[in-house]
């Protein structure tokens, strides 16, 4: 090969295109299963393509794994229906007929706030992927009457009432676009805080803001101490933003590039992890409830080794809820060794979080981390947790269709959740239970002290 | 009003009187800087542009008090202080939202001293309102009950107790919501402390007591007959290391309090204090409903007045 050719080649291979990374994402995820359900909400829950009709399909949708990881996920675990079904017994008592699976109820309590399903929208934050299809991402979360967060950093980056860029909404038209759209009944907000926004006092803003008084008076209002992300569990936020943005923020973030002294297009920019020990988070919390009694407090923790130390704390200390982001969450943006080498894959947080529940803890936790339908949120219930919080699918189904596409996603996995549900015999969350799922791996089954399958 | 304001000058003198007395110098209050106290209770600072850099105006001077009494012993100012409170706030007939606290520090005292100086300074004010000020507070039909010191003393778990044999339960750890606040208050007719509250309840700087750990060596003094809370006091933590352990319950990087954790590096000996509100005194001095009559030109959270 001559000189320059070999050149090239290093070159090409050097260069993470767009479309490489477009494409890379969705070989690995589960993108057209989303923008189906998305498009065509329940209507996307039958393998039909364009050319089948019903009765007339010959194969039914892909059911191996495209890319498998390197450590087990929820996809190692199958629901195991019973022939023998006392419980469904009950419920056909109660309704004098047969019962179906449309008859299962899905309401759920979720840190202080109820919700039409167990599922909550995840903190998103600054990013522009994000804090762009807001707008859309609030309306059909509350049109859907699920909690959602409101991530870090959206009001030191984008302003909290007037906009630092033109074409971008600030944190309070954020936030209103979810809360003007609540039906009164479901739903709430859940409103993180970084060591950067609490700088500029965002909580307090928050809380004594005349706008936002009457959802705090409703109680539609948490605040989430956010103690880690899933992809980067020990690190703080990083992201990129423009000079004249860098210049703004000098003084608040650590930017390793000195955007007065330095020119380019865009900056990184870091935010501090936060210091924690089992005193300061305590007293932290406390200080919270001291100072915001009318709001729900919420934990948010990364995939730490210590998750069972934090929830002692969180039920001694009376949080409202506890949300854990395993490895596989929060990946937007996130150095590629942390991803890598990081951090409690999402399963190994579930089996924390069952045996929370085996010491008698009775926080609600929900789990969050490349969870995408509605067999993840059902077998995550049946080991313990409340609820199941989901991120990228709703970023992909606003994409598709807006606020539209988010309902229809939620509509197709609600009844998804419903099937498998009904499928064990039972007609309410609650009475999910271990004896409900079993382990494709011997390993995790032995782990979580569930059977394998094939023994 | 007019009677209420002569009154509430008189209270000033009275407090001087007695501060002066006891050695105290009084200095000018500082009434911007770089960073003020967090430890405000769901209020927000206000803040302003101080040339480029955002500037806050005290909430409370806590910071700068801690230190000048590093240098000059015993001292004391009156303090203007503005809190952006909760809008829940404007009923409470206790809440302003710009105030005037009497700050006194005082070095190398404990918990107790200031708790002993707090009384003194309650109990003196008091008898001179009953001796100097007898027609005017006749005139406003307020009869003021003696305040003999000592007060009362109620720990903070004693308090709970008692609030519960009312059926008012408030788990442990939590601040006393205001209305049982006022409750607890309407129980008696003399002033009363509540001391040793648990940690996470109070600011950063109410030193932790190092022989019970998670108990905080500060008070709150409550006047009587429903007015709540007089005063809030503690001893301070002044140990640096302590002090950037402490500052994370609030969230906040301690590097934005860089001058004062400055001077805490270098060393400053122990102090304690307390700050007891102007208006309050005159509440409960005058007996009036609500605190937003002890002062002209009054500021409730929402309410644009002039």
């Amino acid at each position: 090969m001559s000189e320059p050719l070999t050149k090239l080649s290093f070159k090409v291979a050097s260069v993470r295109s767009a479309a490489a990374a477009g494409r890379t994402f969705l070989e690995s995820y589960p993108v057209e299963e989303i923008v189906q359900k998305a498009k065509l909400g329940k209507d996307a829950l039958y393998p039909f393509s364009d050319l089948d009709e019903y009765g007339r399909a010959l194969l039914g949708a892909d059911i191996s794994q495209r890319q498998p990881t390197r450590f087990s996920t929820l996809d190692q675990l199958v629901l195991l229906p019973p022939v023998f079904t006392p419980r469904r017994l009950e419920k056909m008592t109660e309704l004098q007929r047969e019962p179906l699976y449309s008859d299962v109820v899905l309401e759920a309590a979720i840190g202080g706030f109820r919700s039409r399903l167990p599922v909550t929208m995840a903190s998103m934050g600054s990013t522009e992927v994000a804090h762009a299809a807001s707008a859309q991402l609030g309306k059909g979360a509350a049109e859907a009457g699920i909690p959602m967060g409101l991530g870090e950093n959206i009001a030191t980056v984008w302003g909290y009432a007037k906009r630092t860029k033109a074409s971008m909404p600030t944190f309070k038209q954020r936030l209103f676009a979810y809360l003007d759209a609540l039906d009164g009944t479901y739903g709430g907000v859940v409103v993180q805080q970084s060591v950067e926004d609490a700088y500029d006092e965002l909580w307090n803003k928050v809380y004594t803001d005349p706008d936002i008084e009457p959802h705090v008076r409703k109680g539609h209002v948490a605040f989430e101490v956010k103690l880690g992300q899933g992809a980067k569990p020990g690190l703080g936020g990083e992201t990129k933003v423009s000079r004249d943005q860098a210049k703004s923020l000098k003084g608040k973030y650590y930017f390793p590039e000195d955007p007065e002294a330095v020119a380019r297009d865009r900056y990184e920019r870091h935010s501090a992890p936060g210091t924690y020990t089992e005193e300061i988070l305590r007293a932290q919390l406390r200080s919270l409830r001291n100072n915001f009694p009318r709001a729900k407090i919420w934990v948010k923790s990364g995939p730490f080794r210590d998750l069972l130390a934090l929830f002692r704390v969180a039920a001694q200390e009376r949080i409202d809820a506890v949300l854990v982001d395993g490895k596989e969450g929060g990946t937007g943006m996130s150095p590629v060794i942390a991803l890598k080498d990081l951090g409690l894959p999402t399963l190994a947080c579930l089996k924390r979080i069952y045996d929370a529940r085996v010491e008698g803890h009775l926080t609600p936790y929900v789990l969050s981390g490349r969870l995408h339908d509605g067999g993840h949120v059902v077998k995550a219930l049946a080991l313990g947790a409340t609820a199941c919080s989901l991120g990228r699918p709703f970023i992909v189904a606003s994409g598709v269709a807006g606020a539209k596409g988010i309902t229809n996603y939620l509509e197709a996995t609600e009844i998804e959740m419903r099937m498998l549900i009904s499928s064990v015999g039972k007609y309410t969350t609650r009475d999910l239970s271990l004896e409900d799922v079993g382990s494709l791996d011997r390993h995790v089954a032995d782990a979580l002290n569930i059977p394998y399958v094939y023994a | 009003m007019q009677r209420v304001l002569r009154i509430q000058a008189a209270l000033g003198s009275a407090i001087r009187e007695y501060l002066n007395g006891e050695g105290f110098t009084e200095l000018l209050p500082p009434i911007i800087g770089p960073v003020t106290d967090p430890g405000i209770r769901g209020a927000k600072q206000a803040t302003i542009d101080f040339y480029g850099r955002e500037y806050k105006v005290m909430s409370s001077a806590i910071l700068y008090k801690q230190m000048m009494a590093a240098s000059l012993g015993r001292i004391y100012f009156f303090s203007p202080n503005v809190r952006l409170e909760p809008l829940e706030t404007a009923a409470t007939g206790r809440h302003l939202v710009e105030f005037v606290q009497v700050d006194v520090e005082e070095s190398g005292a404990t918990c107790e001293d200031a708790m002993r100086r707090a009384e003194s300074l309650v109990a003196s004010v008091s008898r001179y309102a009953k001796d100097r000020l007898g027609s005017e507070l006749a005139a406003l039909g307020r009869t003021l009950n003696g305040a003999a010191p000592p007060f009362r003393r109620l720990s903070y778990g004693a308090t709970l107790e008692i609030l519960k044999g009312h059926g008012r339960d408030i788990p442990y750890g939590v601040e006393i919501p205001w209305a049982h606040e006022e409750f607890l208050s309407s129980l008696f007719a003399e002033p009363f402390f509540i001391h040793d509250y648990p940690r996470g309840s109070r600011g950063f700087y109410d030193r932790e007591d190092p022989s019970r750990p998670g108990i905080l060596k500060d008070f709150d003094l409550l006047y009587p007959e429903g007015y709540g809370e007089a005063s809030s006091g503690a001893e301070r933590e002044y140990e640096y290391a302590k002090v950037i352990a402490r500052l994370r319950e609030t969230g906040e990087n301690p590097a934005k309090y860089e001058w004062y954790l400055d001077m805490l590096r270098e060393g400053i000996p122990a102090s304690a204090g307390f700050g007891i509100g102007v208006e309050r005194l005159t509440r409960y001095i005058c007996g009036l409903k609500s605190v937003w009559e002890a002062r002209p030109y009054p500021k409730v959270a929402g309410v644009f007045s002039p």
